[in-house]
């Protein structure tokens, strides 16, 4: 597919929907339409290609696809550049909206907006992006396609005239979409002249290719064998391989302005390409690299801890082996005094660490203790230092302390108007400040908060589905960090405090955010041969105490001869579950009690 | 290493007049034809196993030896009095309702010097729960028909945590025991074994088990009251008055080896365990077609059989004899399980004394949360 020059015949567009709205569905569309993938060697859902996204029903790496569509007598090279669906990847989706002049937001008929397509539609927007409205599922028994074209034009300004209305599951209406990719969107400004800046929106490593970034030409264009330049890190490549994925790999000599591909230029370590990096020409490079680079952040962190010691190397080579295709996911040693040795990891957000902890024990098989997620905070000393902390024993001395500072979120809910009441008082409980309201027709609403994200990652989600019966959706977004009146809450079992579970609450939740933790804690632990306290406490004042109850019998009565055998396998078996355990001081730990800790609410 | 000869022989007789609710031992209902075939079974295992010159104790239990044709049980009792001349304690379990004067007196001809009377409570109503066919008073009728024949090593067996039991009960049942004037008590918490009525009655919330505070409070109960009355714990469920520990029984605790006789029985010779089958059906069938009778052989290794030796050891209150334990198993006990005495010894759960490793009192009623710490290393 060598196009004619210029650009007048690119489109680059994403997909911007909520999880379940069909994204993946109309994508696969879209390749067949155009011919793109035949039916024979076509797979459900063709953009997501790692297993576990499947399952999740989430991308988390995105990707890209070029298609070829005839109309007016010409053909139209169409690049639809996936995009992860969820805020954790924030940044990611900004990269690849960065990408694009235009975006599908695809809204379900019968369900109708959710809170993560106002995030993202306002994200497509902020980049700039045509937006084509979509009203997908019209198919369905329940799709009120007229009622959501209204939302669209309610929440965007969109008016609902411009909606596409289709089916991805029957086809219907997908010609009409495809001819408004070609009409409605804009094409690439044609900048070949000018030095090349190609915006890197997804990289992955390849294990035979080493890593493989996913660009879009700005301006001038790529060619194989010349010196490429990663603008913010200076290292220099040699480009040894372009291509697009159309959607298998198809080499191209030269990837021109506008235009979407891959390159391969001997990088070895995903850690030197960041998503975000501009790739110009080293022999003639661009004046300045392409806006809204940013290094990822993390705002989450975690604990990891081998469930035996022995596995501490092994658990250190998965983790490796994650970074391999995970750049945003970070881990160092770490040590506890209660635990021993572990890794302090960081991540995006609480889904990519609940993506990290499930590739982790799929791909390895090493059992894992892990802490409760925290966040990041920043911490102001007597001195007039600022920096920043991950985790709660990493907190200076009270008599140093001057303030803690804790990262805020916008955080946008869509609820029903019943339910709106329950969902308020959460986040009232969670200390989330209302900014505003707005009703998107008789039934729902949706709330803007400004909430910290440390009541966010505790169990937040999980009690907005419940209190809304599965109905609420939320997203947010980070802000700023503010000062707030924190605490830190230290956990003492039999006295002895357990670092690992020490946390920076508000003030005002210190007291019952303890006794909950204790009452999992005595839910979790198992007995012993002596009452074990547990305690919280701020400071050296304990707020909250409860009691596990000793073991009071715990013996075989008969063991003569014909027992050893089978008293032998009942005490082993015994030792072993002792074994599993954490010893803290004379208590031993379960895993579990980690666990209840980190799951905080119930598991839904 | 090399099997060693034993030192104790075991025989199970299968047989019961009726199976009482806690129990999981191997038994069936008795016919005389039944009792003479099995019998006969019985002494030839002994009789091809036998190791006259190094068994020094006999002990003949099941089920119930007492529900055997009075002529089976002589006959069998004498064989194996006569082919044991070493023998210095020889114990027959009886059933308080199975035992008549001159029966007692028989066994005590041929050469039975030690009964274990299956008391087992001397509160009415929970004799009844056990489902057991005796009354209070066959076990005092058992106690005076026994020493009149000239037994003066008695044993009684209590279980405490019956359903439906009080500390009062359990104190009562203590106290009419120590009345009798037995040589030894052995006191067992009840426990709900699988496939036992007691279990199924719990199980469908039938019956409530004995609180944990009160089974604890039983356990304390009965190491004073019999101490008081001169009987000291030697090992977690057994008393004596001293001289009459159950030198049988210490075998086991000792882990030197021992010979088990009939269905289920299990045999140890310091090499390998072997349990024979427990169906007597094909017991008998291999008894008669000259094979092998067990179905289960277990060869620990020598930190098997060190863990194993700890354990038992432990069990008894003069606990790990270091010396002993070293010439039995090659092992320096302290070193072998230095973490776990030394998370104990601080907890106030072993103590190390005279040369000894051994469970405290305290210890005693959570003593298998000790005593996993030594079933593996």
């Amino acid at each position: 597919m060598t196009g004619p020059m210029g650009t007048e015949h690119i489109r680059n567009f994403s997909i911007v929907a909520h999880i379940d709205h069909g994204k993946s569905t109309l994508a696969d569309r879209l390749l067949e339409r155009t011919g793109a993938v035949s039916d024979r060697d076509k797979k459900d859902q063709m953009l997501d290609d790692m297993d576990l996204e499947r399952e999740r029903g989430i991308t988390i790496k995105s990707s890209a696809v070029t298609m070829t569509y005839h109309r007016h007598g010409r053909d139209y090279m169409l690049n639809l550049i996936d995009t992860p669906g969820h805020v954790d990847f924030h940044y990611e989706v900004s990269r690849s909206l960065a990408a694009c002049e235009g975006a599908l937001l695809v809204v379900d008929a019968a369900q109708g907006i959710e809170a993560q397509t106002v995030a993202n539609a306002y994200l497509a927007v902020d980049t700039h992006n045509e937006i084509i409205p979509v009203v997908n599922k019209i198919d369905l028994p329940a799709a009120a396609p007229d009622r959501v074209a209204e939302e669209i034009e309610h929440v965007f300004g969109i008016e609902r005239e411009a909606c596409i209305f289709l089916s991805a599951k029957t086809g219907q209406g997908v010609e009409a979409l495809l001819d408004a990719v070609v009409d409605r969107l804009p094409p690439p400004a044609d900048r070949l002249d000018e030095p090349t800046a190609a915006l890197i929106f997804d990289s992955w490593a390849d294990p035979y290719r080493g890593v493989v970034c996913m660009v879009r030409a700005f301006a001038g264009e790529l060619v194989v064998g010349r010196k490429i330049r990663l603008m913010s890190s200076g290292r220099t490549y040699t480009v040894t391989e372009l291509g697009r994925l159309a959607p298998m790999p198809t080499p191209i000599e030269r990837l021109g302005c506008g235009e979407v591909g891959y390159v391969i230029a001997n990088i070895r370590r995903l850690a030197d390409v960041t998503v975000g990096e501009t790739i110009t020409d080293d022999a003639r490079p661009a004046a300045r690299p392409l806006p809204g680079y940013k290094r990822p952040v993390q705002m989450v962190f975690s604990d990891f801890y081998p469930g035996q010691n022995t596995d501490y190397p092994r658990l250190r080579a998965a983790f490796e082996k994650l970074t391999l295709n995970d750049a945003s996911f970070s881990f160092s040693p770490h040590n506890s005094a209660a635990l021993g040795f572990g890794f302090r990891c960081g991540f995006l957000g609480l889904l990519h660490m609940e993506i990290i902890q499930e590739r982790l024990e799929r791909e390895s098989d090493v059992e894992v203790v892990q802490t409760a997620p925290t966040v990041s905070y920043e911490v102001l000393t007597s001195d007039g230092q600022v920096t920043r902390i991950d985790s709660p024993s990493a907190l200076p001395d009270r008599s140093r302390l001057a303030e803690i500072r804790e990262p805020i979120v916008r955080l946008e809910v869509l609820t029903t108007t019943e339910t709106i009441g329950g969902v308020m008082k959460l986040a009232e409980q969670r200390r989330c400040r209302l900014l505003r309201t707005d009703t998107l027709g008789p039934t729902r609403v949706l709330l803007e908060y400004k909430a910290p994200l440390a009541e966010i990652v505790y169990d937040f989600y999980d009690q907005l589905k419940g209190i809304s019966h599965g109905y609420a959706t939320m997203d947010y977004d980070f802000v700023a960090f503010e000062p707030g009146d924190l605490v830190k809450i230290d956990i003492l079992v039999n006295k002895e405090p357990v670092d690992a579970l020490s946390m920076i609450v508000h003030r005002s939740v210190a007291e019952v955010r303890g006794r909950q933790m204790l009452m999992r804690l005595r839910d979790a632990i198992p007995r012993h041969q002596f009452e074990v306290p547990l305690q919280a406490a701020i400071g050296g004042k304990i707020i909250a105490r409860e009691t596990i109850k000793a073991f009071r019998k715990d013996v075989t009565a008969k063991l003569y001869g014909g027992d050893v055998t089978r008293k032998m396998k009942v005490l082993k078996r015994q030792r072993e579950g002792k074994k599993r355990m954490k010893a803290i001081g004379r208590v031993q730990i379960p895993q579990e009690a980690f666990m209840s800790v980190l799951n905080r609410g119930d598991k839904s | 290493m090399t099997p060693q000869p034993a030192v104790a022989m075991y025989v199970h007789v299968p047989f019961c007049r009726g199976k009482c609710r806690y129990c999981a031992f191997v038994s069936e209902p008795v016919t005389p034809a039944r009792a003479e075939t099995v019998v006969a079974a019985l002494i030839h295992e002994a009789c091809q196993r036998a190791q006259p010159d190094t068994v020094e104790t006999l002990y003949i239990g099941g089920g119930c030896p007492t529900v055997l044709p009075e002529t089976d049980l002589l006959r069998f009792v004498t064989v194996l009095a006569e082919s044991h001349p070493h023998v210095t304690e020889f114990t027959v379990e009886a059933h308080p309702a199975q035992v008549s004067g001159p029966l007692l007196r028989r066994l005590r001809e041929a050469g039975v010097n030690r009964l274990s009377i299956g008391a087992q409570s001397f509160v009415p109503g929970e004799l009844q729960r056990l489902g057991r066919a005796h009354t209070t008073a066959d076990v005092a009728h058992s106690v005076y028909a026994a020493c009149r024949a000239g037994f003066g090593n008695l044993s009684l067996d209590l279980i405490a945590a019956v359903p439906g039991s009080t500390l009062g009960d359990f104190e009562h049942s203590l106290r009419c025991a120590i009345d009798l004037a037995p040589r030894h008590v052995s006191v067992y918490a009840l426990s709900y074994e699988a496939g036992t009525e007691l279990t199924r009655q719990r199980d469908a919330g039938l019956i409530e088990p004995v609180d944990e505070e009160t089974d604890r409070a039983m356990t304390f109960a009965a190491i004073e009251i019999l101490a008081a009355a001169g009987f000291e714990q030697y090992e977690i469920s057994n008393f004596a008055r001293p001289g009459f520990e159950c030198r049988h029984n210490l075998t086991y605790w000792a882990n030197r080896p021992w010979l088990g006789i009939g269905p289920s029985a299990a045999s140890w010779d310091g090499v390998r365990r072997t349990t024979n089958v427990a169906d007597v059906e094909e017991y008998l069938r291999r008894i008669a077609a000259d094979q092998e009778p067990w179905n289960e052989v277990v060869s620990p290794d020598p930190i098997e059989i060190a863990c194993e030796t700890a354990v038992l050891n432990l069990r008894r209150r003069g606990g790990i004899d270091l010396a002993e334990y070293q010439r039995a198993t090659g092992f320096d006990a302290m070193e072998l399980f230095a973490e776990a005495i030394a998370e104990h010894v601080q907890a106030g759960f072993l103590a190390c004394r005279d040369g000894r490793v051994v469970l405290t009192t305290a210890a005693v009623p959570v003593a298998d949360r000790i005593l996993c710490d030594f079933a593996a290393l």
